[in-house]
């Protein structure tokens, strides 16, 4: 349902009131940061000696490379955990029960675990069990163990949402059942999930501030490595925070310019079969 | 598609490869030349074929396990990116001892994962205020202790009550995660109610917005934050002696005999002494301490 | 097996804590996705880009560094709260991103048909809201509600990282105790398990329940 059936474009009484109204409300809310921002400053939270080492380039080296860090444990546990979701998503729509029971298992206990609990188990027990891995590991193996699962998930979602159609037409002319699913409906299944894939994407990103806790110099350690160098908390953070945002940001963009392309070029293809 | 599945396979491989190369170890430039320019430097004849020191020599480089947010002990410059701290040039001065040079790499370890990091030999020593105890003993062979401190409490000023870590019974009480003091206040205030946070910049925050009336901690860095923040005190002399070893992989007792005599020549030859004086000795006013007898603690 | 029943006092206080965090956060997070849903549909374009900007801010921003900066935040801008409300507030509004993105799916999903009746019927738009359409949309989204419920309940760890005793700190503790970690956090882990299972035996009864035979 487009939301446009639940009101009438509103008449110029309705823009008149609802043009006050966004005053007023603007008025308010710039009042109450005012007031924020009065409150921030009297705790001298604003001060210029607090927020001048955020005006050189070292410390902002220093934050860049951990950002670099950041995205060298996404793009390796996503990479990863995409292909071990791809496995199991065919797993569990696999013909072959001691196959597909093994992958639902596995799907439905991983999601159901903290991925914090999984970077204690990789972090506490398994050394005592003589297997210690690397650091940059310690992030990743966890990362990736979990979010498999959830990649798992929308592989699987993709493929079922190809028309059944499309995988009998395959086997019709004679493929086996791994070309039909190589050649006909996972390219087509791929372009659908594009948008999920990302978004899941900006989530195990977001993950990777677990290196927090695994002492992994991503970019919240590095906040936290800076914070304990120089005492700022409070604008280390902040700074953390926004570059947090604009990364994010520019992915969750482009997972909807995907969507959007995609949305368009779905059409044309079923005009041209017509 | 095949095409695409190739190009992610050796996205993939790259990408891995990059994460093995940086390691996210920090490698320990040598700002402290001056004071490590004519550190002892082993005899070649002390370093036995087949040894552990004889591995870390041709290796060329000494890896430590450490931390790099312990100001004071073993905190990264993030300007220079130098590890810088008592610590940190314990270990440098440990590497010139060695190798000849001071060429350290500090793997960030956690205080839950060092016996293991030194059971699967990932690092050759802890240099992290690691409390010789004889628990810990059964799984980690350790030298020294090389520095004895111990902890103490610190609160808002005008905050009136807080004289003793008994006081504290009740009460809520700041401690760093994973550190000494828990157990310690566990002991001596049973009835207090412990609030942790992982940094020592959070605890100070949090001790100036009332999270908790009071903040236990070593000694060392309540003075070091005391000396920067005036609304803060402390209160009681220390009320716990941790005396800190080098954690080295069980049972290599020659690798232990030689860090000890390495030690006491660093004492001897007054190298520990400076170390000192550059880095707690900044804040703690006074000359160096005597340091701690080699040996003198059950476990080391 | 001892390590974990020597410590059962602390270890059944950290669940309860988990618990609350759950409950609390949860019913927060229902409130105020249904709150911005309403943002996201409304006629008034302003009110429109805040529920977006709502929801595009909070996807996108780490819950541990809106953790760390509200509890550590807060209080510099005049707003002092105890550590567990503070960490409840942060994952309501957090999680609450999430579920109003599944809600404005759901409410996408109602037929269309529904909203031009309920306007033909002489509804105004927040009745035709509250009885036509969120009741609809609502059964939709049971399922991913039920997943995100499950995604709220891993995230309340993250609580443990500034300063709150849940259910993964009190395991973390033990831990340091007893130095038996495989029997701990195993024991955890089946603790967050039981949770999901419950959440998802009940999403389950709820939407066979509520299913709209069509």
């Amino acid at each position: 349902m487009s939301s446009t059936a639940l009101f009438d474009e509103p008449g110029p009484r309705a823009r008149r009131r609802i043009r006050v109204a966004t005053v007023l409300g603007t008025l308010a809310a710039v009042a109450l940061a005012a007031l924020a921002v009065r409150q921030f400053a009297a705790g001298g939270q604003l001060g210029y000696e607090r927020w001048q080492p955020y005006a050189t380039w070292p410390m902002w080296r220093y934050l860049l490379g951990g950002l670099w860090s950041t995205a060298l444990a996404a793009v390796v546990s996503a990479a990863l955990a995409m292909a071990f979701g791809l496995v199991l998503a065919l797993g569990r729509l696999s013909e072959r029960r001691w196959v597909r029971l093994p992958a639902a298992g596995y799907v439905e206990v991983v999601r159901t675990i903290p991925a914090l609990l999984l970077v204690y188990v990789v972090l506490f027990a398994l050394p005592r069990y003589g297997l210690d891995l690397p650091l940059f590991w310690k992030l990743v193996v966890p990362l990736a163990v979990s979010n498999a699962a959830a990649f798992a998930e929308i592989f699987r979602a993709g493929i079922l949402s190809i028309e059944r159609g499309q995988g009998e037409a395959g086997l019709a002319v004679g493929l086996t059942r791994g070309q039909t699913m190589r050649l006909i409906v996972a390219p087509q299944a791929a372009r659908r999930v594009l948008p999920s894939i990302v978004s899941q994407s900006v989530g195990l990103l977001k993950d990777t501030s677990l290196g927090f806790v695994v002492s992994y110099a991503e970019l919240l350690y590095s906040g936290k490595v800076l914070a304990s160098f120089n005492g700022l908390l409070i604008q280390t953070y902040l700074i953390v925070a926004l570059i947090y945002l604009v990364v994010n940001l520019s992915l969750s963009k482009l997972a909807r310019t995907l969507e959007a392309r995609q949305r368009l070029a779905v059409p044309k293809r079923r005009l041209a079969r017509a | 598609m095949k095409r695409m599945v190739a190009a992610l396979a050796v996205a993939v491989l790259g990408l891995t490869a990059c994460g093995e190369t940086s390691s996210p170890a920090v490698p320990g430039a040598s700002k402290s030349g001056d004071l490590l320019a004519d550190a002892p430097v082993a005899a070649a004849a002390d370093i036995l074929p087949g040894s552990t020191m004889e591995k870390i020599k041709q290796r060329g480089e000494l890896i430590v396990g450490g931390s790099l947010d312990a100001p004071l002990l073993s905190q990264q410059n993030p300007t220079t990116g130098e590890v810088e701290g008592f610590d940190a040039d314990m270990g440098k001065a440990l590497a010139k001892y060695i190798i000849g040079e001071p060429k350290v790499k500090i793997v960030n370890s956690a205080s839950e994962t060092r016996e293991a990091l030194l059971a699967n030999g990932t690092v050759d020593v802890v240099f992290q205020t690691y409390t010789i105890t004889p628990e810990r003993a059964e799984q980690v062979a350790f030298a020294g202790p090389y520095y004895t401190s111990g902890l103490t409490i610190a609160v808002k000023k005008g905050t009136t009550g807080i004289t003793k870590p008994e006081d504290l019974d009740g009460k809520k009480v700041l401690a760093g995660a994973n550190t000494p003091a828990i157990p310690a206040i566990e002991k001596l205030a049973p009835k207090a109610e412990i609030i942790t946070f992982g940094t020592d910049p959070e605890l100070m925050q949090a001790l100036k917005q009332d999270r908790g009336v009071a903040y236990v901690q070593d000694e060392t860095l309540l003075i070091a934050n005391a000396q920067k923040d005036p609304s803060i005190e402390i209160v009681t002399k220390p009320f716990t002696s941790d005396p800190y070893g080098i954690g080295l992989k069980h049972g290599d007792e020659q690798f232990k005999t030689f860090v000890n005599a390495w030690l006491k020549k660093t004492q001897d030859a007054g190298l520990w002494q400076q170390i000192w004086k550059n880095s707690i000795g900044t804040v703690v006013t006074g000359d160096a301490p005597a340091p701690p007898q080699i040996g003198s603690v059950p476990g080391s | 097996m001892s390590a974990l029943l020597d410590h059962l006092p602390e270890l059944w206080q950290g669940l309860v804590v988990t618990l609350q965090l759950i409950a609390a956060s949860f019913a927060g997070a229902a409130v105020l996705a249904v709150l911005v849903t309403a943002l996201r549909v409304s006629p008034v374009r302003v009110l429109r880009g805040l529920g977006t900007a709502y929801v595009e801010t909070f996807q996108n921003l780490p819950l541990l560094v809106l953790l760390v900066l509200a509890v550590f935040g807060l209080p510099e801008i005049g707003i002092q709260a105890d550590l567990l409300e503070t960490a409840i507030v942060v994952i309501a509004v957090y999680q609450a991103a999430y579920f109003a993105e599944a809600l404005r799916s759901g409410v996408n999903s109602v037929a269309k048909g529904q909203g031009e009746a309920a306007r033909a019927i002489g509804l105004t738009f927040s009745q035709s809201l509250r009885h036509v359409i969120l009741p609809q949309a609502l059964r939709t989204v049971v399922q991913p509600i039920g997943n995100l419920f499950i995604a709220l309940a891993m995230n309340t760890s993250l609580a443990a990282a500034v300063g709150i005793v849940d259910l993964t700190a009190a395991a973390n503790r033990v831990n340091l105790v007893e130095a038996q970690p495989i029997p701990i956090f195993v024991g955890a882990g089946l603790a967050y398990a039981l949770i999901a299972a419950c959440a998802g035996f009940v999403t389950g009864r709820l939407e066979r329940k509520l299913v709209i035979l069509r």
